[in-house]
Protein backbone atom coordinates (compact mmCIF):
# COMPACT_ATOMS: atom_id res chain seq x y z
CA UNK A 1 0.00 0.00 0.00
CA UNK A 2 1.26 3.43 -0.92
CA UNK A 3 2.12 5.41 2.25
CA UNK A 4 -0.19 8.32 3.03
CA UNK A 5 1.57 11.67 2.74
CA UNK A 6 0.66 13.35 5.98
CA UNK A 7 1.25 16.72 7.67
CA UNK A 8 0.45 18.32 11.00
CA UNK A 9 -1.02 21.75 11.52
CA UNK A 10 -1.23 24.07 14.51
CA UNK A 11 1.18 22.28 16.86
CA UNK A 12 -0.39 23.95 19.90
CA UNK A 13 -2.57 21.10 21.13
CA UNK A 14 -1.53 19.10 24.17
CA UNK A 15 -1.53 15.91 22.14
CA UNK A 16 0.75 17.23 19.39
CA UNK A 17 3.93 15.55 20.59
CA UNK A 18 2.17 12.20 21.01
CA UNK A 19 1.94 11.83 17.22
CA UNK A 20 5.62 12.22 16.44
CA UNK A 21 6.81 8.68 17.11
CA UNK A 22 3.88 7.05 15.31
CA UNK A 23 4.09 9.34 12.31
CA UNK A 24 7.78 8.61 11.98
CA UNK A 25 7.63 4.83 12.56
CA UNK A 26 4.45 3.74 10.77
CA UNK A 27 5.47 2.56 7.30
CA UNK A 28 1.98 3.31 6.02
CA UNK A 29 2.68 7.00 6.49
CA UNK A 30 5.11 9.48 5.07
CA UNK A 31 5.20 12.49 7.40
CA UNK A 32 6.34 15.27 5.12
CA UNK A 33 5.66 18.58 6.88
CA UNK A 34 4.32 20.50 9.85
CA UNK A 35 2.83 23.95 10.02
CA UNK A 36 3.00 25.76 13.36
CA UNK A 37 0.46 28.29 14.55
CA UNK A 38 3.18 30.81 15.43
CA UNK A 39 6.87 31.22 16.14
CA UNK A 40 6.43 30.03 19.71
CA UNK A 41 4.81 26.76 18.61
CA UNK A 42 7.54 26.33 16.00
CA UNK A 43 10.23 26.75 18.67
CA UNK A 44 8.62 24.11 20.88
CA UNK A 45 8.28 21.76 17.89
CA UNK A 46 11.99 22.19 17.17
CA UNK A 47 12.83 20.82 20.62
CA UNK A 48 11.70 17.37 19.53
CA UNK A 49 14.10 17.11 16.56
CA UNK A 50 11.76 15.17 14.29
CA UNK A 51 13.67 16.12 11.14
CA UNK A 52 10.38 17.06 9.46
CA UNK A 53 10.28 20.64 8.12
CA UNK A 54 8.01 23.13 9.85
CA UNK A 55 6.28 26.08 8.18
CA UNK A 56 4.33 29.01 9.52
CA UNK A 57 1.90 29.27 6.63
CA UNK A 58 -0.33 26.42 5.49
CA UNK A 59 -0.45 27.60 1.87
CA UNK A 60 3.34 27.77 1.79
CA UNK A 61 3.52 24.25 3.23
CA UNK A 62 1.20 22.95 0.53
CA UNK A 63 3.14 24.80 -2.16
CA UNK A 64 6.27 22.95 -1.07
CA UNK A 65 4.44 19.66 -0.53
CA UNK A 66 1.53 19.58 -2.99
CA UNK A 67 1.17 15.83 -2.53
CA UNK A 68 -0.05 16.08 1.09
CA UNK A 69 -3.08 13.80 1.39
CA UNK A 70 -3.98 14.19 5.06
CA UNK A 71 -3.45 16.65 7.89
CA UNK A 72 -3.60 16.23 11.67
CA UNK A 73 -5.19 19.40 13.06
CA UNK A 74 -3.23 19.69 16.29
CA UNK A 75 -4.56 23.09 17.22
CA UNK A 76 -6.74 25.06 19.61
CA UNK A 77 -10.46 24.34 19.40
CA UNK A 78 -11.32 27.75 17.92
CA UNK A 79 -8.95 27.12 14.98
CA UNK A 80 -10.57 23.88 13.87
CA UNK A 81 -13.32 25.23 11.62
CA UNK A 82 -11.02 27.38 9.53
CA UNK A 83 -8.46 24.59 9.26
CA UNK A 84 -11.08 21.98 8.38
CA UNK A 85 -12.38 24.29 5.65
CA UNK A 86 -8.85 24.72 4.35
CA UNK A 87 -8.41 20.95 4.14
CA UNK A 88 -11.85 20.06 2.83
CA UNK A 89 -11.64 22.61 0.03
CA UNK A 90 -8.42 20.97 -1.11
CA UNK A 91 -9.64 17.39 -0.76
CA UNK A 92 -7.28 16.73 2.14
CA UNK A 93 -8.30 14.13 4.72
CA UNK A 94 -8.59 15.37 8.31
CA UNK A 95 -7.69 14.04 11.71
CA UNK A 96 -9.28 16.46 14.17
CA UNK A 97 -8.51 16.86 17.85
CA UNK A 98 -11.14 15.64 20.30
CA UNK A 99 -13.31 18.78 20.28
CA UNK A 100 -14.05 19.89 16.70
CA UNK A 101 -16.11 22.82 18.07
CA UNK A 102 -18.72 23.49 20.74
CA UNK A 103 -20.69 25.78 18.42
CA UNK A 104 -23.33 23.44 17.03
CA UNK A 105 -24.05 25.61 13.97
CA UNK A 106 -20.35 25.56 13.18
CA UNK A 107 -20.32 21.81 13.88
CA UNK A 108 -23.06 21.23 11.31
CA UNK A 109 -21.17 23.37 8.82
CA UNK A 110 -18.14 21.12 9.39
CA UNK A 111 -20.24 18.05 8.62
CA UNK A 112 -21.46 19.68 5.42
CA UNK A 113 -17.95 20.66 4.36
CA UNK A 114 -16.59 17.18 4.90
CA UNK A 115 -19.53 15.44 3.23
CA UNK A 116 -19.33 17.74 0.23
CA UNK A 117 -15.59 17.22 -0.15
CA UNK A 118 -15.86 13.47 0.34
CA UNK A 119 -12.84 13.42 2.63
CA UNK A 120 -12.24 11.29 5.72
CA UNK A 121 -12.65 13.24 8.96
CA UNK A 122 -11.71 11.25 12.02
CA UNK A 123 -12.01 12.65 15.53
CA UNK A 124 -9.15 11.88 17.87
CA UNK A 125 -10.61 9.90 20.76
CA UNK A 126 -7.59 7.80 21.50
CA UNK A 127 -9.13 5.81 24.34
CA UNK A 128 -10.68 3.52 21.74
CA UNK A 129 -7.23 2.18 20.92
CA UNK A 130 -6.27 1.54 24.54
CA UNK A 131 -5.91 -2.21 25.24
CA UNK A 132 -7.76 -1.99 28.54
CA UNK A 133 -10.70 -0.22 26.91
CA UNK A 134 -10.68 -2.87 24.20
CA UNK A 135 -11.01 -5.54 26.91
CA UNK A 136 -13.68 -3.52 28.69
CA UNK A 137 -15.74 -3.25 25.54
CA UNK A 138 -15.35 -6.98 24.90
CA UNK A 139 -16.41 -7.93 28.42
CA UNK A 140 -19.53 -5.78 28.20
CA UNK A 141 -20.35 -7.01 24.69
CA UNK A 142 -19.88 -10.63 25.83
CA UNK A 143 -22.40 -10.06 28.61
CA UNK A 144 -20.07 -10.46 31.60
CA UNK A 145 -22.25 -8.01 33.54
CA UNK A 146 -25.57 -8.38 31.75
CA UNK A 147 -27.59 -5.23 31.18
CA UNK A 148 -25.68 -2.20 32.43
CA UNK A 149 -27.35 -0.32 35.27
CA UNK A 150 -24.76 2.26 36.14
CA UNK A 151 -21.44 3.69 34.96
CA UNK A 152 -19.20 5.82 37.11
CA UNK A 153 -16.07 7.20 35.49
CA UNK A 154 -13.23 9.57 36.14
CA UNK A 155 -11.38 11.42 33.42
CA UNK A 156 -9.13 13.46 35.65
CA UNK A 157 -5.78 15.04 34.88
CA UNK A 158 -3.50 17.85 35.81
CA UNK A 159 -4.29 21.15 34.12
CA UNK A 160 -2.42 21.68 30.86
CA UNK A 161 -3.05 25.44 30.74
CA UNK A 162 0.49 26.50 31.67
CA UNK A 163 1.96 24.61 28.71
CA UNK A 164 -1.02 25.12 26.40
CA UNK A 165 -2.44 28.49 27.40
CA UNK A 166 -5.35 28.40 24.94
CA UNK A 167 -6.98 25.79 27.17
CA UNK A 168 -7.50 28.48 29.78
CA UNK A 169 -8.88 31.07 27.37
CA UNK A 170 -12.67 30.76 26.97
CA UNK A 171 -12.73 32.01 23.38
CA UNK A 172 -9.97 29.61 22.28
CA UNK A 173 -11.19 26.57 24.17
CA UNK A 174 -14.98 26.91 24.17
CA UNK A 175 -15.19 29.18 21.14
CA UNK A 176 -16.80 32.16 22.89
CA UNK A 177 -16.92 33.87 26.27
CA UNK A 178 -19.95 32.36 28.01
CA UNK A 179 -20.26 32.80 31.80
CA UNK A 180 -20.61 29.53 33.70
CA UNK A 181 -23.61 30.88 35.59
CA UNK A 182 -25.14 34.11 36.74
CA UNK A 183 -22.89 35.60 39.40
CA UNK A 184 -20.00 33.22 38.62
CA UNK A 185 -16.90 35.06 37.39
CA UNK A 186 -15.71 32.04 35.43
CA UNK A 187 -16.47 31.03 31.84
CA UNK A 188 -17.00 27.85 29.88
CA UNK A 189 -13.86 26.28 28.43
CA UNK A 190 -11.95 24.50 31.22
CA UNK A 191 -11.64 20.93 32.40
CA UNK A 192 -14.87 19.74 30.79
CA UNK A 193 -13.61 20.81 27.36
CA UNK A 194 -10.51 18.70 27.91
CA UNK A 195 -12.30 15.48 28.81
CA UNK A 196 -14.85 14.16 26.29
CA UNK A 197 -13.64 10.55 26.55
CA UNK A 198 -16.00 9.24 29.20
CA UNK A 199 -18.97 10.96 27.54
CA UNK A 200 -18.07 9.03 24.39
CA UNK A 201 -17.19 5.75 26.09
CA UNK A 202 -20.55 5.31 27.81
CA UNK A 203 -22.29 5.58 24.44
CA UNK A 204 -20.17 2.71 23.08
CA UNK A 205 -20.65 0.57 26.18
CA UNK A 206 -24.42 0.98 26.45
CA UNK A 207 -25.40 1.55 22.84
CA UNK A 208 -27.56 4.35 24.19
CA UNK A 209 -27.47 8.13 24.04
CA UNK A 210 -27.76 10.75 26.73
CA UNK A 211 -31.29 11.35 28.04
CA UNK A 212 -30.54 13.88 30.75
CA UNK A 213 -27.61 15.42 32.54
CA UNK A 214 -27.03 17.45 35.69
CA UNK A 215 -23.67 19.12 36.31
CA UNK A 216 -22.14 21.14 39.09
CA UNK A 217 -18.91 23.09 39.30
CA UNK A 218 -16.80 23.34 42.45
CA UNK A 219 -14.58 26.17 43.63
CA UNK A 220 -11.48 26.21 41.43
CA UNK A 221 -8.28 24.63 42.68
CA UNK A 222 -6.55 27.28 40.58
CA UNK A 223 -8.40 30.48 41.43
CA UNK A 224 -6.52 32.51 38.84
CA UNK A 225 -8.07 30.55 35.95
CA UNK A 226 -10.96 32.10 34.02
CA UNK A 227 -12.39 28.66 33.30
CA UNK A 228 -13.69 25.82 35.49
CA UNK A 229 -11.23 23.24 36.75
CA UNK A 230 -13.47 21.09 38.99
CA UNK A 231 -16.89 19.71 38.13
CA UNK A 232 -19.12 16.65 38.38
CA UNK A 233 -21.87 15.39 36.11
CA UNK A 234 -24.63 12.83 36.64
CA UNK A 235 -27.62 11.71 34.66
CA UNK A 236 -29.28 8.98 32.68
CA UNK A 237 -28.90 7.40 29.27
CA UNK A 238 -31.82 6.62 26.99
CA UNK A 239 -31.68 2.95 28.07
CA UNK A 240 -32.01 3.95 31.73
CA UNK A 241 -28.31 3.57 32.63
CA UNK A 242 -27.36 5.99 35.38
CA UNK A 243 -23.97 7.68 35.27
CA UNK A 244 -21.69 9.81 37.43
CA UNK A 245 -18.67 11.44 35.80
CA UNK A 246 -15.73 13.39 37.15
CA UNK A 247 -14.01 15.21 34.26
CA UNK A 248 -11.93 17.56 36.43
CA UNK A 249 -8.42 18.94 36.45
CA UNK A 250 -8.13 17.65 40.01
CA UNK A 251 -4.44 16.74 39.96
CA UNK A 252 -2.05 19.60 40.57
CA UNK A 253 0.93 20.34 38.38
CA UNK A 254 4.18 22.21 38.14
CA UNK A 255 3.58 25.17 35.86
CA UNK A 256 5.92 24.07 33.07
CA UNK A 257 5.93 25.79 29.68
CA UNK A 258 6.81 22.53 27.95
CA UNK A 259 5.63 19.15 29.33
CA UNK A 260 8.56 17.28 30.84
CA UNK A 261 9.40 14.87 33.64
CA UNK A 262 8.31 16.36 36.95
CA UNK A 263 5.18 17.96 35.48
CA UNK A 264 2.93 16.19 37.97
CA UNK A 265 2.56 17.00 41.66
CA UNK A 266 0.09 14.19 42.36
CA UNK A 267 1.78 10.87 41.43
CA UNK A 268 -0.61 9.97 38.65
CA UNK A 269 -1.11 12.85 36.25
CA UNK A 270 -3.93 11.25 34.26
CA UNK A 271 -6.60 8.76 35.27
CA UNK A 272 -9.53 7.18 33.47
CA UNK A 273 -11.17 4.75 35.88
CA UNK A 274 -14.53 3.15 35.19
CA UNK A 275 -16.85 1.30 37.55
CA UNK A 276 -19.80 -0.52 36.00
CA UNK A 277 -22.69 -2.21 37.74
CA UNK A 278 -24.79 -4.58 35.67
CA UNK A 279 -27.65 -6.93 36.37
CA UNK A 280 -25.20 -9.88 36.65
CA UNK A 281 -22.25 -8.27 38.40
CA UNK A 282 -19.83 -5.43 38.63
CA UNK A 283 -16.41 -4.41 37.34
CA UNK A 284 -13.74 -1.88 38.08
CA UNK A 285 -11.33 -0.75 35.44
CA UNK A 286 -8.21 1.40 35.41
CA UNK A 287 -7.57 2.30 31.77
CA UNK A 288 -4.05 3.55 32.55
CA UNK A 289 -2.71 1.06 35.02
CA UNK A 290 -0.78 -0.72 36.32
CA UNK A 291 2.53 1.00 35.52
CA UNK A 292 5.99 1.38 36.99
CA UNK A 293 6.71 3.86 39.76
CA UNK A 294 9.60 5.90 41.11
CA UNK A 295 10.49 8.79 43.34
CA UNK A 296 13.60 9.98 41.55
CA UNK A 297 14.57 13.06 39.56
CA UNK A 298 13.66 15.76 38.98
CA UNK A 299 11.52 16.39 42.06
CA UNK A 300 11.98 13.23 44.15
CA UNK A 301 8.21 12.78 44.29
CA UNK A 302 6.45 9.45 44.00
CA UNK A 303 5.52 9.29 40.31
CA UNK A 304 3.63 6.98 37.99
CA UNK A 305 5.65 6.32 34.86
CA UNK A 306 3.09 5.30 32.23
CA UNK A 307 4.14 2.00 30.77
CA UNK A 308 1.85 0.20 28.40
CA UNK A 309 -0.19 2.68 26.48
CA UNK A 310 0.29 3.54 22.80
CA UNK A 311 -3.15 4.70 21.78
CA UNK A 312 -1.88 6.77 18.89
CA UNK A 313 -0.66 3.70 17.01
CA UNK A 314 -4.16 2.26 16.61
CA UNK A 315 -5.69 5.64 16.02
CA UNK A 316 -3.40 6.36 13.10
CA UNK A 317 -3.86 2.82 11.76
CA UNK A 318 -7.61 3.40 11.56
CA UNK A 319 -7.12 6.78 9.90
CA UNK A 320 -4.87 5.29 7.20
CA UNK A 321 -7.26 2.36 6.68
CA UNK A 322 -10.19 4.77 6.22
CA UNK A 323 -8.25 6.87 3.70
CA UNK A 324 -6.95 3.99 1.62
CA UNK A 325 -10.06 1.82 1.78
CA UNK A 326 -12.70 4.57 1.71
CA UNK A 327 -14.13 3.77 5.11
CA UNK A 328 -15.93 5.93 7.65
CA UNK A 329 -13.99 6.25 10.94
CA UNK A 330 -15.73 4.95 14.04
CA UNK A 331 -15.42 8.38 15.64
CA UNK A 332 -16.62 10.60 12.85
CA UNK A 333 -18.22 14.04 13.03
CA UNK A 334 -21.80 12.76 12.93
CA UNK A 335 -21.24 10.18 15.68
CA UNK A 336 -19.38 12.61 17.88
CA UNK A 337 -22.06 15.32 17.60
CA UNK A 338 -24.15 13.71 20.38
CA UNK A 339 -21.14 13.66 22.69
CA UNK A 340 -20.54 17.36 22.14
CA UNK A 341 -24.26 18.05 22.69
CA UNK A 342 -24.09 16.25 26.04
CA UNK A 343 -21.04 18.27 27.08
CA UNK A 344 -22.83 21.48 26.14
CA UNK A 345 -25.80 20.27 28.19
CA UNK A 346 -23.46 19.98 31.19
CA UNK A 347 -22.62 23.65 30.81
CA UNK A 348 -26.32 24.51 30.40
CA UNK A 349 -27.06 22.57 33.58
CA UNK A 350 -24.38 24.50 35.48
CA UNK A 351 -25.90 27.76 34.22
CA UNK A 352 -29.49 26.82 35.01
CA UNK A 353 -28.97 24.77 38.15
CA UNK A 354 -31.17 21.95 36.91
CA UNK A 355 -31.01 18.72 34.93
CA UNK A 356 -31.10 19.21 31.17
CA UNK A 357 -33.01 16.84 28.92
CA UNK A 358 -31.37 16.00 25.61
CA UNK B 1 0.67 -20.26 23.80
CA UNK B 2 0.85 -21.68 20.28
CA UNK B 3 3.78 -21.02 18.03
CA UNK B 4 1.37 -20.67 15.12
CA UNK B 5 -0.42 -17.75 16.80
CA UNK B 6 2.87 -16.11 17.71
CA UNK B 7 4.17 -16.41 14.16
CA UNK B 8 0.93 -14.96 12.79
CA UNK B 9 1.38 -12.01 15.13
CA UNK B 10 5.00 -11.65 14.09
CA UNK B 11 3.99 -11.67 10.43
CA UNK B 12 1.48 -8.92 11.16
CA UNK B 13 4.18 -6.73 12.72
CA UNK B 14 6.68 -7.53 9.97
CA UNK B 15 4.22 -6.52 7.31
CA UNK B 16 3.15 -3.37 9.13
CA UNK B 17 6.63 -2.09 9.91
CA UNK B 18 8.43 -3.49 6.89
CA UNK B 19 11.05 -5.74 8.49
CA UNK B 20 12.60 -8.92 7.08
CA UNK B 21 11.54 -12.54 7.51
CA UNK B 22 12.00 -14.76 10.56
CA UNK B 23 10.17 -17.58 12.32
CA UNK B 24 9.68 -18.27 16.02
CA UNK B 25 10.43 -21.86 17.00
CA UNK B 26 11.03 -23.84 20.17
CA UNK B 27 14.72 -24.05 21.04
CA UNK B 28 16.50 -26.35 23.48
CA UNK B 29 16.23 -23.82 26.33
CA UNK B 30 13.83 -21.12 25.18
CA UNK B 31 11.96 -19.83 22.16
CA UNK B 32 14.26 -18.91 19.31
CA UNK B 33 13.99 -16.83 16.20
CA UNK B 34 15.10 -18.64 13.07
CA UNK B 35 16.54 -16.06 10.72
CA UNK B 36 16.56 -16.23 6.94
CA UNK B 37 20.38 -16.52 6.90
CA UNK B 38 20.15 -19.79 8.86
CA UNK B 39 21.19 -18.29 12.19
CA UNK B 40 19.15 -18.69 15.35
CA UNK B 41 18.63 -16.15 18.10
CA UNK B 42 17.61 -17.02 21.65
CA UNK B 43 14.68 -14.82 22.57
CA UNK B 44 14.83 -12.91 25.85
CA UNK B 45 11.25 -11.62 26.23
CA UNK B 46 11.96 -9.83 29.51
CA UNK B 47 14.31 -7.52 27.64
CA UNK B 48 11.41 -6.11 25.64
CA UNK B 49 8.71 -6.32 28.31
CA UNK B 50 7.52 -2.79 28.70
CA UNK B 51 7.74 -2.52 32.48
CA UNK B 52 11.40 -3.52 32.31
CA UNK B 53 12.04 -1.22 29.37
CA UNK B 54 10.57 1.63 31.46
CA UNK B 55 12.68 0.66 34.48
CA UNK B 56 15.75 0.68 32.26
CA UNK B 57 14.79 4.13 30.97
CA UNK B 58 14.51 5.29 34.57
CA UNK B 59 18.05 4.05 35.20
CA UNK B 60 19.64 5.16 31.93
CA UNK B 61 17.90 8.54 32.00
CA UNK B 62 19.32 9.25 35.48
CA UNK B 63 15.90 9.49 37.09
CA UNK B 64 17.55 7.36 39.75
CA UNK B 65 21.06 8.31 40.74
CA UNK B 66 23.60 6.11 42.46
CA UNK B 67 22.05 2.68 42.05
CA UNK B 68 22.78 0.55 45.09
CA UNK B 69 20.62 -2.57 45.14
CA UNK B 70 18.25 -4.62 43.00
CA UNK B 71 15.59 -6.51 44.95
CA UNK B 72 13.85 -8.99 42.68
CA UNK B 73 11.29 -11.68 43.43
CA UNK B 74 9.52 -14.26 41.30
CA UNK B 75 7.13 -17.02 42.38
CA UNK B 76 5.51 -19.45 39.96
CA UNK B 77 3.44 -22.59 40.13
CA UNK B 78 5.61 -25.49 38.98
CA UNK B 79 8.22 -23.29 37.31
CA UNK B 80 11.65 -24.40 36.16
CA UNK B 81 13.85 -22.86 38.85
CA UNK B 82 16.89 -22.78 36.58
CA UNK B 83 15.11 -20.83 33.87
CA UNK B 84 13.40 -18.57 36.38
CA UNK B 85 16.74 -17.66 37.93
CA UNK B 86 18.37 -17.21 34.54
CA UNK B 87 15.72 -14.72 33.49
CA UNK B 88 16.12 -12.68 36.67
CA UNK B 89 19.91 -12.71 36.51
CA UNK B 90 19.80 -11.61 32.88
CA UNK B 91 17.32 -8.90 33.82
CA UNK B 92 19.81 -7.56 36.35
CA UNK B 93 22.51 -7.51 33.67
CA UNK B 94 20.16 -5.88 31.16
CA UNK B 95 18.93 -3.15 33.52
CA UNK B 96 22.38 -2.33 34.82
CA UNK B 97 24.46 -2.85 31.70
CA UNK B 98 26.84 -4.88 33.89
CA UNK B 99 27.53 -8.59 34.29
CA UNK B 100 26.92 -10.71 37.38
CA UNK B 101 30.35 -11.16 38.95
CA UNK B 102 29.56 -13.12 42.12
CA UNK B 103 26.66 -14.88 43.74
CA UNK B 104 25.62 -16.87 46.75
CA UNK B 105 22.43 -18.92 47.02
CA UNK B 106 20.41 -20.78 49.62
CA UNK B 107 17.55 -23.15 48.93
CA UNK B 108 16.52 -26.73 48.39
CA UNK B 109 17.76 -26.84 44.81
CA UNK B 110 14.35 -27.77 43.44
CA UNK B 111 11.53 -25.48 44.53
CA UNK B 112 13.25 -22.62 46.33
CA UNK B 113 16.41 -20.68 45.68
CA UNK B 114 17.26 -17.32 47.22
CA UNK B 115 20.22 -15.57 45.64
CA UNK B 116 22.41 -12.67 46.62
CA UNK B 117 24.50 -11.38 43.73
CA UNK B 118 26.95 -8.64 42.89
CA UNK B 119 27.41 -7.00 39.50
CA UNK B 120 30.75 -6.02 37.99
CA UNK B 121 29.84 -2.35 38.48
CA UNK B 122 29.45 -2.91 42.23
CA UNK B 123 25.66 -2.95 42.42
CA UNK B 124 24.29 -5.51 44.86
CA UNK B 125 21.12 -7.51 44.40
CA UNK B 126 18.96 -10.39 45.50
CA UNK B 127 16.38 -12.73 44.01
CA UNK B 128 13.65 -14.47 45.94
CA UNK B 129 12.76 -17.38 43.70
CA UNK B 130 10.24 -20.15 44.26
CA UNK B 131 8.25 -22.56 42.14
CA UNK B 132 6.13 -23.51 45.11
CA UNK B 133 2.90 -21.76 44.27
CA UNK B 134 -0.14 -24.01 43.89
CA UNK B 135 -1.23 -24.84 40.35
CA UNK B 136 -4.06 -22.35 40.06
CA UNK B 137 -2.09 -19.44 41.48
CA UNK B 138 -0.99 -16.55 39.27
CA UNK B 139 2.67 -15.71 38.73
CA UNK B 140 3.82 -13.22 41.37
CA UNK B 141 6.86 -11.05 40.91
CA UNK B 142 8.39 -7.75 41.98
CA UNK B 143 11.38 -5.76 40.80
CA UNK B 144 12.64 -2.93 42.96
CA UNK B 145 15.64 -0.76 42.24
CA UNK B 146 17.03 1.14 45.19
CA UNK B 147 19.28 4.12 44.59
CA UNK B 148 20.85 6.94 46.54
CA UNK B 149 18.33 9.17 44.83
CA UNK B 150 15.00 7.39 44.46
CA UNK B 151 13.46 3.95 44.35
CA UNK B 152 11.76 2.49 41.27
CA UNK B 153 9.51 -0.54 41.15
CA UNK B 154 7.06 -2.38 38.95
CA UNK B 155 4.74 -2.70 41.96
CA UNK B 156 2.85 0.20 43.42
CA UNK B 157 3.60 1.30 46.96
CA UNK B 158 1.72 -0.42 49.79
CA UNK B 159 0.87 -3.54 47.78
CA UNK B 160 2.33 -7.04 47.88
CA UNK B 161 0.87 -8.57 44.74
CA UNK B 162 0.53 -7.39 41.13
CA UNK B 163 -2.44 -5.17 40.38
CA UNK B 164 -4.71 -5.57 37.37
CA UNK B 165 -6.38 -3.19 34.97
CA UNK B 166 -9.80 -4.79 35.28
CA UNK B 167 -11.53 -6.71 38.06
CA UNK B 168 -14.87 -8.40 37.33
CA UNK B 169 -17.15 -9.81 40.00
CA UNK B 170 -20.12 -11.82 38.79
CA UNK B 171 -21.87 -15.13 39.35
CA UNK B 172 -18.83 -16.94 37.91
CA UNK B 173 -16.61 -15.50 40.65
CA UNK B 174 -13.84 -12.95 40.31
CA UNK B 175 -11.81 -12.46 37.15
CA UNK B 176 -8.93 -10.11 36.42
CA UNK B 177 -7.52 -8.77 33.17
CA UNK B 178 -4.37 -6.83 32.37
CA UNK B 179 -4.02 -6.07 28.68
CA UNK B 180 -0.83 -4.38 27.64
CA UNK B 181 -0.62 -4.37 23.86
CA UNK B 182 -3.39 -3.28 21.48
CA UNK B 183 -1.59 -4.47 18.36
CA UNK B 184 -1.25 -7.98 19.78
CA UNK B 185 -4.53 -8.00 21.72
CA UNK B 186 -5.73 -11.49 22.52
CA UNK B 187 -2.33 -13.14 22.96
CA UNK B 188 -1.14 -14.06 26.45
CA UNK B 189 1.47 -11.80 28.04
CA UNK B 190 4.08 -14.49 27.57
CA UNK B 191 3.27 -14.74 23.87
CA UNK B 192 3.19 -10.96 23.43
CA UNK B 193 6.67 -10.47 24.83
CA UNK B 194 8.03 -13.44 22.85
CA UNK B 195 6.66 -11.94 19.63
CA UNK B 196 7.96 -8.49 20.59
CA UNK B 197 11.37 -10.03 21.30
CA UNK B 198 11.42 -11.70 17.88
CA UNK B 199 10.38 -8.43 16.27
CA UNK B 200 13.14 -6.60 18.14
CA UNK B 201 15.75 -8.97 16.72
CA UNK B 202 14.37 -8.60 13.20
CA UNK B 203 14.39 -4.82 13.59
CA UNK B 204 17.90 -4.81 15.04
CA UNK B 205 19.76 -7.92 13.83
CA UNK B 206 22.83 -7.19 15.97
CA UNK B 207 20.75 -8.20 18.99
CA UNK B 208 20.93 -11.86 17.93
CA UNK B 209 24.56 -12.43 18.90
CA UNK B 210 24.20 -10.30 22.04
CA UNK B 211 21.15 -12.24 23.22
CA UNK B 212 22.65 -15.65 22.43
CA UNK B 213 25.63 -14.77 24.58
CA UNK B 214 23.45 -13.34 27.37
CA UNK B 215 21.15 -16.38 27.36
CA UNK B 216 24.08 -18.77 27.75
CA UNK B 217 25.73 -16.67 30.45
CA UNK B 218 22.58 -16.36 32.54
CA UNK B 219 21.86 -20.10 32.33
CA UNK B 220 25.41 -20.83 33.51
CA UNK B 221 24.92 -18.40 36.39
CA UNK B 222 21.58 -19.97 37.30
CA UNK B 223 23.15 -23.43 37.35
CA UNK B 224 25.93 -22.09 39.53
CA UNK B 225 23.34 -20.62 41.89
CA UNK B 226 21.54 -23.97 42.19
CA UNK B 227 24.86 -25.71 42.89
CA UNK B 228 25.75 -23.05 45.43
CA UNK B 229 22.42 -23.53 47.18
CA UNK B 230 23.51 -27.06 47.94
CA UNK B 231 27.23 -26.48 48.55
CA UNK B 232 27.03 -23.20 50.42
CA UNK B 233 30.11 -21.92 48.59
CA UNK B 234 29.94 -18.47 46.94
CA UNK B 235 30.65 -18.43 43.20
CA UNK B 236 32.79 -15.85 41.46
CA UNK B 237 32.58 -15.43 37.67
Amino acid sequence: MKPVKIAMMGMTHGHTRKYYQTLLENKKLDWVAACAEDEEAKKVYALYNTGVPCYLDAAAMLAEHPDIEAIVLASANNRHFEQMKFCAERGIHILSMKIPTFDMAEYDAMIELVDKAGVVCQIELEMHYNPVVKRLQKLIADGALGKILSVQATNITLSPVWAFPWQGVPEDSYGSRVPLASGDHRFRGGALCDHPHIFDLIRWLTGADFASVFAQVAPNLRPELEVEDMLLAAGKMTDGTAFLFDPSWSRMEERLKVPAPGWEVFPKRMEVNVTITGEKGMLQCDCFGPNVYHNGAPNDRYTVQYTYFDEWIGLIDEFVDCIRNHKQPRINLKWHRHTIEAMNACYDSVAEGKAIAL
Amino acid sequence: MTIKAMNSALDFLRDKYGVGPGVIAEGPECFQLHLSDGNKADLLPHRVERRFVELKKIIDGKTLEGISTFRFAVFRPHGDLRKMLAAELDLAAFLSGSEVSRLFAAGDGQRVCNVIFRLANGVSGCIECSSGLPTAAPVLDRHEIIARRGVASDRVVDTQVPQHSIYVWNEDGTATYTDVDTELFGLSDEAIWTVRAAFAVLSQPSLAACWNQAAQASLRQAEAALDCALSGTPVTF
